[in-house]
């Protein structure tokens, strides 16, 4: 790849459902320019600018980036080899913003996963800029359906603003829902930009905008690409300057953006709390003493760990946050591979649990002897670690369904029959642990060695769920 | 004078799959009427056993169909084969419809003869369960799902994590086993049948292996015209835009 190119696509095939939507297309973006995608509803534009942010499988090709060192990095190919994006800007059709974060935190997560750590000042001479100072600390979901464009726009150019490298901007109909005076603002910004060595592709019906590239691409009918350039007249505008750069690390950026969402509105803790709660109460209620002590320790077992497990079994309402506005999108463009690891930790279970098994022994345990239940309280938080690891599997299997474009009619409790093992393991050495107490022996008739195994068959399971769809 | 017959394939899946229900349907009167009984002193629910006939047969054509599953799923997951993806619909969809008799009869049989519905020691009812909620998984999911390549990744990917579990399964199962022994008591496969009882038990596995043939057949061919269909649908869109 020359040193001026900032991205390459090359050979690709994509389809779209059964459709072949890009055929043989070679893409370039190279350093200080603007490059139009232009062409029909439908004839692929976004597929293309998605495919070249590593978005979409292709069944030939590959798409290559120019890293901060100088090196090329394949950040997709057609064998499954995937890596993740250099920092760079997107913004895609649907804005890809979760209506929970504010709006100076928005701009905030996309600048810090890019390696760029402004200061207050820098972001709200940015947000200025944009109309948008004023409702800096508001939720996004309480702007208009402009406000939040702009938003969008503005979190796809700046990590180039932010940034003395040159970097890749992907836009998708940018315009789209702007109005005069923030289209002309971006026609300036983006000429600004590619003055300072940035490169932007951006997909656009857009006249205002096709007249300010230096390259219009059409995407035919056929999948293929035709290409001319032309003289641009826009003007540049002024930018911020950039800010001090820092090692990106996008695992942290997301860990803080979903700590952050579920602090702002916890909907997962109460959509798994009130479950496991439920069952509880109705447990206590309906099953007496003398039933437990008629059916023996390992009924009392699985009842206790029983509203812990129903817990961590539900789905995690980070694949709701992801629905909302093709938000999981953009976050599995810029964590690339790393994407269903992350969000299968993120999103399971962590902290409940533990609490939970608690809760249910404090309850239900009344039946055992008082020697038994102090070393019952001193060894059942070992099953609650492991039913954390249960959790991570339950996760990383929902986001397994999530991949289906309608997944919200899949049934994924049907995959979840496999977690089965697990309790029944658990159980079981809840039920040595009561009649004989706790030990830490390596035999296979240890409660120590069930709990391990339990979390081992919950790994494999994770295993399988997360490295499988992307090889 | 000597006039040559085509056979459609069409006729033939009907033959083969109406061949199986009779034979099914003759296995089950065989199983009452010519099926000797067993030792009621040996037995609980002595005429329970005669499950048997349906339910052996019900997991070998299941056991087929998920391995038609498993070939699909590596064929479309490693090289995006069309004939995968077809024997992924077929392999789920037949997985589904014996798997659930597997599923059903084998409870409904420990339940008379054992007491227990169900034995989490019993490795292959155990893994048959696990299959059969993966294949009706994959079933729903192509009638709920837009037919495409990302949909077929996944589903096909769902397969293989299906089968990927079977190991996990039969570990789980030895050690509950080893925890719980003699939860459900079965008869070694050693032990030997009475003759009657096998010849009524190969006429079941035969007849339900032809109307397996006979099902994969019409739902390979349906498959076929369905694909067939969508193509000139796309045409039939190209023009019409």
């Amino acid at each position: 790849m020359d040193a001026a190119k900032l991205l390459s696509a090359s050979n690709l095939d994509v389809y779209r459902g059964n459709r072949l939507v890009l055929s043989n297309v070679e893409l370039s973006l190279n350093e200080g320019e603007v490059v139009a995608l232009v062409g029909p509803n439908g004839s692929g534009k976004t597929t293309l600018l998605e495919s070249c942010a590593g978005m979409h499988r292709m069944t030939s090709g590959k798409v290559a980036w120019r890293d901060e060192n100088g090196d090329v990095r394949i950040v997709r190919d057609f064998e499954g080899r995937r890596k993740r994006l250099p920092p760079m800007g997107l913004t895609l059709q649907k804005d890809g913003i979760c209506g929970e974060e504010t709006i100076e935190e928005r701009l905030s997560t996309a600048l810090s996963i890019s390696g760029c750590a402004p200061s207050s000042s820098d972001l709200n001479q940015m947000l200025s800029a944009w109309g948008l100072e004023h409702r800096a600390v508001d939720r996004i979901s309480q702007l208009s359906g402009g406000l939040r464009r702009r938003l969008a726009v503005l979190c796809g150019l700046s990590p180039a603003v932010m940034s003395a490298n040159s970097r890749a901007l992907l836009l998708d109909e940018p315009s789209e829902g702007l109005d005069e005076s923030a289209r002309g603002l971006l026609v300036n910004w983006m000429r600004a930009l590619a003055a300072q060595g940035h490169g932007i592709l951006i997909a656009t019906h857009d006249p205002e905008m096709i007249a300010a590239s230096d390259r219009i691409v059409s995407v035919l009918e056929n999948g293929t690409l035709s290409s001319e350039t032309q003289d641009c007249l826009a003007f540049a505008g002024e930018l911020p300057d950039p800010c001090p750069a820092i090692e990106p690390n996008p695992l942290a950026s997301h860990l803080r953006w979903a700590f952050r969402m579920e602090v702002r509105n916890p909907i997962d803790t109460i959509s798994r709390l009130l479950p496991a709660l439920i069952s509880l109460l109705l447990i206590h209620t309906f099953v007496g003493e003398k039933e437990i002590l008629v059916s023996g320790n390992d009924f009392l077992a699985a009842l206790i760990i029983a509203p812990a497990f129903i817990s961590v079994l539900v789905g995690p309402a980070l694949i709701k946050r992801y629905a909302e506005a093709d938000c999981g999108r953009w976050w599995s463009a810029l964590l690339g591979p790393m994407h269903r690891i992350s969000s299968s930790f993120i999103g399971a279970s962590l902290i409940l649990p533990l609490p939970l098994i608690y809760i249910s022994w404090l309850i239900l345990g009344d039946t055992a002897p008082a020697e038994t239940s102090q070393d019952v309280l001193k060894s059942i938080w070992i099953i609650g670690l492991s039913l954390i690891d249960v959790a991570i599997a339950a996760a990383a299997v929902h986001l397994l369904v999530a991949d289906l474009h309608r997944s919200n009619a899949a049934a994924a409790s049907l995959l979840l029959l496999i977690l089965v093992w697990p309790f029944i393991e658990l159980t079981d050495a809840l039920t040595i642990i009561l009649n004989d107490g706790m030990t830490f022996g390596l035999g296979m008739e240890e409660p120590f060695t069930m709990i391990l195994l339990a979390s081992l068959t919950s790994v494999l399971i994770w295993l399988v769920a997360v490295f499988l769809p992307d090889v | 004078m000597f006039g040559i017959v085509v056979i459609s394939r069409k006729q033939v899946g009907w033959a083969f799959t109406g061949l199986g229900s009779l034979g099914a349907i003759i296995t089950a009167i065989l199983s009452y009427t010519y099926a000797p009984g067993v030792d009621p002193e040996a037995w609980n629910a002595p005429e329970a056993y005669r499950i048997l006939f349906w339910h052996v047969p019900f997991a070998w054509t299941s056991f087929v169909a998920y391995t038609i599953l498993f070939v699909g799923s590596i064929a479309w997951y490693a090289r995006r084969k069309e004939w995968g993806w077809r024997l992924v619909a077929t392999g789920s969809d037949l997985g589904l419809l014996f798997g659930l008799g597997v599923v059903i009869s084998g409870p409904i049989w420990g339940a008379a003869e054992w007491g227990v519905p169900w034995d989490w020691g019993d490795l292959r009812l155990n893994t048959y369960a696990l299959l059969t909620g993966v294949a009706l998984f994959i079933v729903l999911s192509r009638r709920s799902q837009p037919d495409g390549i990302d949909t077929r990744d996944t589903l096909s990917t769902v397969g293989l994590f299906g089968f990927a579990l079977v190991p996990i399964t039969a570990l789980a199962t030895t050690l509950y086993r080893e925890r719980h022994p003699g939860v459900v008591i079965v008869k070694s496969e050693d032990s030997g049948l009475d003759p009657e009882i096998s010849r009524v038990l190969l006429i079941g596995v035969f007849s339900f292996s032809l109307l397996m043939i006979g099902l994969s057949i019409l739902t390979e061919l349906s498959y076929r015209l369905h694909a067939e269909l969508v193509e000139l649908q796309q045409r039939l869109d190209e023009v019409v835009h």
